[in-house]
């Protein structure tokens, strides 16, 4: 006689768990290790060159950054007086990448203040509400994000005058819908999630439930974004001072500073390449401080 | 995504599943309703442009006419360009000229539908080059780094895409510039036209192409690397396709990439309308007669009709851009394309 | 001896996790003979999923396997990847848990199958297709050639677990492991499919190896029982030695085990007898008896020495210093 067919035995079903990731203790070592450095070590160098630009002059006094003597135009890197050398005009070329470098930094941390900001809100209003407040607020971040801002920078700075305060509007007008997108993807994503609904059920009011359940769980992916963004905003600052419609002259950008390298740039390569390498130097490593932390908090 | 369970759930109502099946009507409901969604973000961002453009203090006809230019001359031009009347007339003149798709003239005079059918293939060239084959050295790319994760082609891949990540296209333009044209001599340094030959083409476009298009390599094969380690490592049908004695390669390129493609056109469809300011900059940078550049010298000549149409232009090709990602998923992915059939 | 399919001796298996190894399997032996179905029992990490992965070899590179599995006579241990590929699918199949995740959405379930054909057996796209539409009618699917073209979502959940059968069956492999294979199907469904593979069993005379950890599931349809724990072998007999009648469950686990299953005779609202604790962290496992920590007999020597696997009863072989007596608790 058979015995009858049980019902499953006590251990819960469920997928089995996924097999230890299997490494040697050494290569442990080694990936936590470089997991450490890959944060650390942009980190450190964000720092640096921060407080290279923001630090430094306030300690040493470097030569001014717009005005130049005529006489010393044109020297060489690592002439006296000047580490990087001139331009054409006799302007220090280190001055104006620390100058520039401020204004760089400014821009990107009060474009991505505002988006972040501004952009948050409309996005996760959006995506927590739903309905008809959903439906608007996503056109109007869809017609943000189809509108060209180098259109609107250029037409700013035509019309208005150049300016840096005109030039973190401009790209605030990409920023926030950015931010905007992905806040809303997010909090669309966690509204549905078992605990959310539980906290609407128990009654919680619904600003409650947005400040204290999306916003710290939604937090590390729009840091992480940002991170990401900053890039893009420090090379779209770069090509308004390129093309001449950002921040103005005499005040030193790094755009600027490769417009006019551009010139000579067959027989002194070096007034384009510095510029250019200090900004690859920044964007890398918030490119690649964005994807440390990415890889600690473990967010898409 | 919310728009693949959007379409399941109308894919399920069983019984009709056959005949949804052959008019494949929930991919082009879809189409139908994207594109109507798509009309009132082309008008926001033309209107938007439009408001902008005014808001300005609007001196065209002055800067066209000169400083000397008498007040009754400029009020003159003024009216014959149809600058004085207010606001929401012009623009109205304006959408309904483009509807009947007439793109109005510009302030040098020359008709804006001229301009873009002389200079818009220009830019589209160079922009197919510019998406295409960095598309197929990416791919190649990730499935030599998704073989042996951390691997040394992989580490290469990672490094390279980082460095394309995180360089200006203008300054990349300049390196290119310095680098292939003027020391290995490769290529001309100013383009001045695309040429009518292939090889031609290929010398005028392949350092502007390479200056856009070596960010979009670097985006197209971070993404595609790290979707095909993740498929392999984790999902169970690499698992099946292996325990049938598949070899690796196989797995790799028949099971994991396959699905990666999908993503991949995603994220190139939603890229398209961001390229625009890249695209002008590149133009201008190596001269290239494309609508970028005219982008740039209509603002600085406040030529509003023209900017309006070349806006106009990328608001839509952002459109069909995201179209094209949306479409992605509904038609190529299978799961979509056929429902759920009565089982 | 000789005429036995699979002989697994002494396998070992072992990750390097946070710098100490983990033996996730310890040294197992045991023999499947052809048409015999064997099932290895066990909880989530007792080792029993890993033992039959490393014998087909689909653990990732990197981990230590070490001991013996013979396949007719063949090594498999210690063979490169291109060499185990000629054995994977073409003389030994696995089935697996989840159909749903394990067929590849994007892809024809029947491209799916030729695939396993194609993969080891030389033939024309036209004749694979053939001879994939006669394996989709030998797991019972109705209206195979019109399956032949569909995506898996497009299937139920029991129809994709026989299409998954189908394709570990495309070259007639002497050995299938099905590697709980039911668990996520409804109970109905569980039924089909294991009289299914059953019948299959008899028609190609294959080995069948069900890892589950559903005791009941081994009852019913298993010839002979491997009870694991904590990476070994902690009890081994044929099917009629441990159940039904005149059957002793020696092993205070797999009596556990046994005693979980809800019957119908039990009184009603009684509590279900649990086995307390959780399965033992298998990167410190402790000296003695690794059940010994759950075990409401555990005695002194239990904590002491780990008991070994001995046969005390003929063809049953157990590892506990105080087994049940007639299979009841003392």
């Amino acid at each position: 006689m058979a015995a009858p067919l049980p019902e499953a035995a006590f251990v819960a079903a469920g997928p089995p768990p996924p097999l230890p990731s299997l490494v040697s203790s050494r290569k442990l070592r080694t990936q936590r290790l470089g997991r450490t450095l890959r944060l650390w070590i942009p980190a450190g160098l964000l720092l640096a060159l921060l407080a290279l630009c923001f630090v430094w002059p306030l300690v040493y006094h470097i030569p001014s950054s717009t005005n130049g003597n005529i006489i010393n135009a044109d020297a060489p890197p690592l002439s006296p007086g000047a580490w990087l050398g001139t331009d054409q005009n006799g302007v220090d070329e280190f001055s104006q990448l620390v100058y520039g470098g401020q204004v760089s930094f400014e821009v990107f941390i009060a474009v991505t203040a505002i988006g972040m900001v501004l952009g948050s809100c409309i996005g996760i209003i959006a995506g927590y509400f739903g309905g008809w407040v959903d439906a608007v607020l996503s056109r109007v971040l869809d017609i943000l994000i189809a509108f060209p801002a180098l259109v609107l920078a250029l037409a700013i700075a035509e019309g208005l005058g150049p300016s840096e305060f005109h030039v973190i509007l401009a790209i605030s007008v990409f920023s926030i819908p950015a931010f905007g997108r992905v806040t809303r993807g997010a909090t669309l994503v966690l509204r549905e999630l078992p605990f959310m609904v539980a906290a609407r059920l128990a009654g919680a009011r619904r600003w409650r439930i947005i400040l204290r359940h999306i916003v710290p769980n939604i937090l590390p992916g729009i840091l992480t974004f940002s991170l990401l963004g900053i890039g893009i905003v420090i090379i779209l600052e770069g090509a308004l001072d390129f093309l001449g419609y950002g921040v103005p002259p005499p005040t030193a950008t790094i755009g600027a500073m490769i417009a006019n390298g551009q010139q000579t740039m067959t027989v002194t390569p070096e007034y384009v390449l510095i510029p250019s390498i200090f900004l690859l130097l920044v964007v890398v490593s918030v490119n690649m401080l964005g994807d440390a932390l990415r890889e600690r908090w473990g967010v898409q | 995504m919310a728009l693949v369970q959007q379409i399941q759930l109308q894919g399920d109502s069983g019984a009709r599943g056959s005949a949804r099946r052959l008019a494949g009507s929930p991919a082009l409901r879809l189409v139908g309703r994207r594109l109507l969604a798509a009309i009132p973000v082309l008008i926001g961002v033309t209107f938007l442009t439009f408001s902008v453009m005014n808001a300005l203090p609007n001196d065209t006809a002055q800067a066209i006419l000169g400083l000397q230019a008498s007040p009754a001359a400029v009020a003159a031009l003024n009216h014959t360009l149809g600058l004085d009347q207010p606001f929401f007339t012009q623009y109205w003149h304006w959408l309904s000229h483009v509807l009947q798709g007439n793109l109005g003239t510009s302030v040098q005079g020359a008709s804006v539908n001229h301009e873009l059918a002389v200079h818009l293939p220009v830019t589209l060239e160079l922009l197919a080059y510019a998406l295409l084959v960095p598309l197929l050295f990416s791919i190649i790319v990730a499935v030599l780094a998704a073989r042996k994760p951390n691997g040394l082609m992989d580490r290469f891949s990672l490094a390279v895409s980082m460095l394309g990540l995180s360089i200006a296209p203008y300054a990349f333009a300049f390196i290119l510039i310095v680098v292939f044209a003027v020391k290995l001599q490769w290529f001309p340094v100013i383009s001045g036209s695309v040429g009518t030959t292939p090889v031609s083409f290929l010398k005028a476009t392949t350092l502007p192409a390479a200056a856009i298009g070596f960010p979009l390599f670097a985006i197209y094969t971070r993404l595609l690397r790290g979707d095909l380690v993740e498929q392999m490592q984790r999902e169970d049908y690499i698992v099946t396709a292996k325990a049938k004695g598949v070899p690796p390669w196989r797995v790799l390129i028949r099971h994991a990439l396959r699905n990666s493609l999908f993503t991949l056109i995603t994220v190139v469809g939603l890229n398209l309308g961001g390229l625009i300011g890249a695209v002008a900059i590149i133009e201008t940078v190596f001269t290239v007669p494309g609508i970028g550049q005219d982008l740039l010298t209509g603002i600085s000549n406040r030529d509003v009709p023209l900017i309006e149409a070349i806006v106009l232009v990328f608001a839509i090709m952002t459109v069909l851009g995201n179209l094209l990602a949306d479409l992605a998923y509904a038609v190529l992915d299978p799961r979509i394309r056929y429902g759920r059939s009565t089982s | 001896m000789s005429q036995s399919l699979l002989e697994v001796e002494d396998l070992r298996v072992g990750f390097a996790v946070g710098g100490r190894e983990l033996r996730a399997v310890d040294g197992i032996t045991f023999s499947v003979n052809p048409g015999n179905t064997l099932a290895i029992i066990g909880e989530s990490g007792s080792g029993k999923t890993v033992s039959c992965r490393a014998i087909m070899g689909l653990l990732p590179a990197g981990t230590s396997i070490n001991g013996s599995a013979r396949l007719r006579g063949s090594e498999l241990i210690g063979l490169s990847d291109s060499e185990l590929r000629r054995y994977r699918g073409s003389d030994m199949a696995m089935v697996f848990q989840d159909p749903a995740r394990s067929l590849n959405p994007t892809m024809k379930i029947g491209v799916q199958i030729t695939e396993a054909i194609t993969t080891h057996r030389k033939v024309g796209k036209a004749e694979a297709q053939t001879q994939a539409v006669e394996l989709l009618r030998l797991v019972r699917i109705p209206a195979a050639e019109r399956r032949f073209h569909e995506y898996p979502h497009q299937l139920s959940g029991g129809m994709r677990q026989r299409v998954m059968i189908a394709m570990a069956l495309a070259c007639r492999p002497k050995l299938l492991i099905a590697d709980e294979a039911t668990t996520a199907l409804d109970v109905t469904t569980q039924v089909q499919i294991m009289e299914l593979l059953l019948e299959l069993q008899s028609e190609l005379e294959m080995a069948l190896i069900l890892i589950s950890h559903d005791l009941g599931l081994a009852a019913s349809y298993a010839d002979e029982v491997i009870v694991m724990y904590a990476g070994k072998i902690v009890e081994q007999a044929p099917a009629a030695a441990l159940f039904g009648r005149g059957g002793s469950v020696r092993m205070r686990y797999t009596r556990a085990l046994l005693d979980a299953i809800p019957h119908m005779e039990r009184a009603a609202h009684s509590a279900l007898p649990v086995v307390g604790g959780r399965p033992p962290d298998m990167t410190a496992l402790p000296v003695g008896c690794s059940f010994a920590p759950r075990c409401g007999s555990a005695a002194d020597d239990c904590l002491a020495k780990a008991p070994a696997l001995t046969e005390h009863a003929p063809g049953h072989k157990w590892a506990c210093w105080h087994p049940c007596e007639n299979g009841v608790h003392p």
